[in-house]
């Protein structure tokens, strides 16, 4: 009865290749490969954003100038467009073929490495003068300063955000099913496409995936984010 | 003009308001003071329905308040914060006609008729176009009680006016407090400002732990307070630093 | 390395030009009118959030919950696929036929669920935008207006949603940037906008560097005109009163 409401069937028939994709033959899709996804994302992008935040923090005004301009550009425009770029670069770049699932990983990666490098330096600047004060009047340089003073202080903060990223990144690989990269997305048009009649079923079921998903991780930020403020001594 | 009967509040354990009655008459200035957290300015926010009671009734005019006292009721009274609460987005001549021209209907030109001639009352006529954020506290304060005088209320109530004010803006507000007092408006002022309460207020009410423990005139209450907690108060206003010496 | 020989005049002559001129017009009108419509979408949700009734606070919630945590991809397609099956069958043959509406043409199916989707993807979040607006005027305001008699929605209307409306307005512009730059996903669905004619013009010539270098600087543009713009409204909005608010 329950299947003339919501023709149930068809999920299940289709549960292993949403969520799995072809992961038997070498060529892990769906679910997973959304996951792989972005977590290879985040991944570039926290340690490319901690490097431009470096870069930003030790350059002379100029070149800080020219990194913040670049990072305008990066995130002005729609992040499919620099799928797209990266679709026909990395080809080109590498000299030869690269994954399509890779030009996606390293588009995100980098949009996402601005948003690090700019949360990074705000946080930095956000942080009392007086600490950079009491540091060097201890006797810090300027890297000794960053590493041991401020920093630690700055990743404390910046912790529930980069859940919050995460949890942006796994909706944002879903651009890939444009360049057929087939993660979750891609594969439920895949199965729409076989299956013809149950479009609701199966786009309803992958949107729960991602709700599910996406709700449970911005849970554990905010809890996060409670227990930071407690530790912190703030409200 | 003012009843309180058998009055209960509580803020979840906390017993704020136990068993007020009191009775303010038409025209009559009464001051209530208090050490802080004795609920003197929950006991005034209950009047205009700010803060809810759990028991008893509350009358103005002789009708009751309900619970969370309905819009028109709130018109009749005009309160005074502690913060001022003047709106940002508008204009000293702004804030006050608002209420006349969205609740009472006016016109634009004879809302700010009124409202100039309000702010000629409180001395403030040449900032009618400035914004608070370009107004001193006191100018603040004073374009405030204003506006709690522009829907023509009854009753006003304030709310320690001048308690978060620097001491020479002090002087200001008073003067126009003590001049509507002899108005002859019906005034209820939580405030520590003793000498106020010793020119122009009819009574006192001291209040703690949620309790009126005395009522008196003035004089009586300055001269001879009678409740322990009361003359413990007025020594603690006046000399703090010598009591604070004596319990060390 | 590469050696790669730029032609610009593939991409901005003959056919080309064309695509691209049709293209930037659909992505221009996807942004207004999935902009406006769903700002109004939004206001409607701040209303129901702000409303006395815990029912409708609680549908306002589990909308802007749902459609936040779901991509806007999934969405698209599940209102393309599914929510044009539910349609009876005489709605969907007139929107496939082609309309005039006094000499101009009516928007198409997919154009129309493009905007659709876009629309009720973004009201979430620019209520969550003006929620946040709301909660960041003190509580001495509220105070103040229900002690002058003003009602619930007086109080709002008068008091709360213009003060919230200037704390909220850096972080909207953002959001209707955001939408701008969402717009391209309708490309999936077959809407002739920018990135879509881009491809076209890749496919047709093969000068994928130059076709994607033009859409780059045309989005930047954009988005750059649409800042502006909206930078202007929110003066000639909040022309008096500065709140110092950043």
């Amino acid at each position: 009865m329950l299947s003339k409401l919501f023709y149930y069937p068809v999920i299940v028939d289709n549960l292993s290749y949403l969520l799995f994709g072809r992961l038997a033959q070498g060529q892990p899709g769906g679910l997973l490969l959304t996951v792989l996804m972005a977590l290879a994302a985040i991944a570039m992008a926290m340690v490319l954003g901690f490097i431009l935040a470096l870069a930003h923090w030790f350059s002379p005004r100029g070149i800080q100038r020219v990194l913040w301009l670049l990072g305008e550009i990066v995130r002005g425009i729609p992040q499919l467009l620099l799928i797209f770029w990266f679709y026909f670069l990395l080809p080109m770049l590498l000299g030869r073929g690269a994954p399509d699932a890779v030009s996606v990983i390293v588009a995100l990666g980098l949009f996402n490495a601005v948003t690090v490098m700019v949360s990074v330096l705000a946080g930095l600047n956000a942080l009392p003068g007086g600490q950079h004060e009491a540091a060097q009047a201890n006797g810090l340089n300027r890297w000794q300063t960053l590493r041991w003073v401020l920093l630690p202080q700055v990743l404390d903060h910046i912790v529930p955000s980069m859940v919050n990223l995460l949890v942006a990144l796994i909706k944002d690989t879903s651009l890939a099913f444009v360049v057929s990269v087939p993660e979750l997305t891609m594969v439920s048009t895949q199965v729409n496409n076989r299956e013809q009649i149950y479009p609701l079923e199966i786009f309803l079921f992958a949107g729960a995936l991602y709700f599910v998903l996406c709700s449970l991780l911005s849970l554990g930020a905010g809890r996060l984010e409670r227990r930071l403020n407690r530790r912190l001594g703030l409200r | 003009m003012i009843e309180f009967k058998n009055v209960d509040k509580h803020f979840a354990d906390l017993h704020v308001l136990q068993n007020i009655n009191l009775k303010v008459a038409k025209g009559e200035v009464v001051v209530v003071c208090g050490p802080s957290g004795s609920g003197k300015s929950t006991l005034i926010r209950t009047i205009n329905g700010l803060e809810p009671i759990n028991g008893g009734e509350i009358l103005v005019d002789g009708q009751a308040i309900s619970k969370r006292a309905r819009p028109a009721e709130r018109q009749k009274i005009g309160f005074v914060f502690q913060q001022f609460n003047l709106y940002p987005h508008l204009s000293a001549l702004q804030n006050i006609t608002l209420a006349p021209r969205r609740l009472g209907g006016l016109s634009e030109d004879k809302a700010n008729a009124e409202g100039l001639d309000l702010l000629a009352q409180v001395g403030l006529v040449e900032k009618s176009r400035h914004y608070p954020a370009q107004l001193s506290g006191g100018q603040q304060q004073r374009v405030a009680i204003a506006r709690a005088l522009a829907m023509k209320p009854r009753i006003l109530l304030f709310d320690e006016p001048t308690s978060a004010l620097d001491p020479e803006m002090i002087g200001e507000v008073l003067s126009v407090m003590k001049s509507l007092a002899h108005g002859g408006i019906t005034m209820m002022v939580v405030t520590h400002e003793m000498g106020f309460a010793r020119e122009v207020s009819d009574r006192v009410l001291f209040i703690d732990q949620g309790r009126i423990l005395e009522t008196a005139t003035p004089q009586a209450f300055f001269k001879h307070p009678v409740h322990p907690r009361a003359r413990q108060f007025l020594q603690q206003l006046q000399s703090p630093l010598h009591l604070a010496e004596e319990s060390a | 390395m590469i050696h790669y020989h730029f032609d610009w005049s593939a991409v901005l002559s003959g056919a080309p030009l064309h695509w691209i001129v049709s293209g930037l017009w659909v992505t221009f009108n996807l942004t207004i009118w999935s902009g406006v419509l769903a700002t109004l979408l939004a206001l409607l949700l701040l209303g129901m959030r702000l409303s006395a009734y815990r029912g409708l606070r609680w549908i306002s919630a589990c909308y802007v919950t749902l459609f936040r945590n779901t991509p806007l991809a999934v969405q698209l397609l599940f209102w393309y696929f599914g929510g044009l099956q539910c349609l009876p069958g005489s709605w969907r043959d007139w929107l496939n036929t082609s309309h005039q509406l006094g000499g101009v043409h009516f928007p198409s199916t997919e154009v129309l669920v493009g905007v659709w989707a876009l629309t009720l993807f973004s009201a979430a979040f620019l209520s969550e935008e003006m929620r946040a607006g709301v909660r960041a005027v003190s509580n001495g305001q509220f105070d103040a207006a229900h002690s002058q008699g003003f009602s619930h929605w007086q109080s709002l209307r008068w008091i709360v949603l213009p003060q919230a409306l200037r704390y909220a307005w850096q972080p909207l512009i953002g959001q209707y940037l955001s939408l701008m730059k969402n717009s391209p996903l309708t490309m999936s669905i077959a809407v002739t906008e920018l990135l879509y004619q881009t491809n076209q013009i890749e496919s047709f010539n093969l000068h994928a560097i130059e076709a994607y270098a033009v859409a780059t600087l045309l989005y930047l543009l954009l988005g750059l005109l649409l800042s502006l713009a909206l930078q202007q409204l929110g003066k000639g909005m909040f022309v008096s009163g500065d709140l110092h608010v950043k």
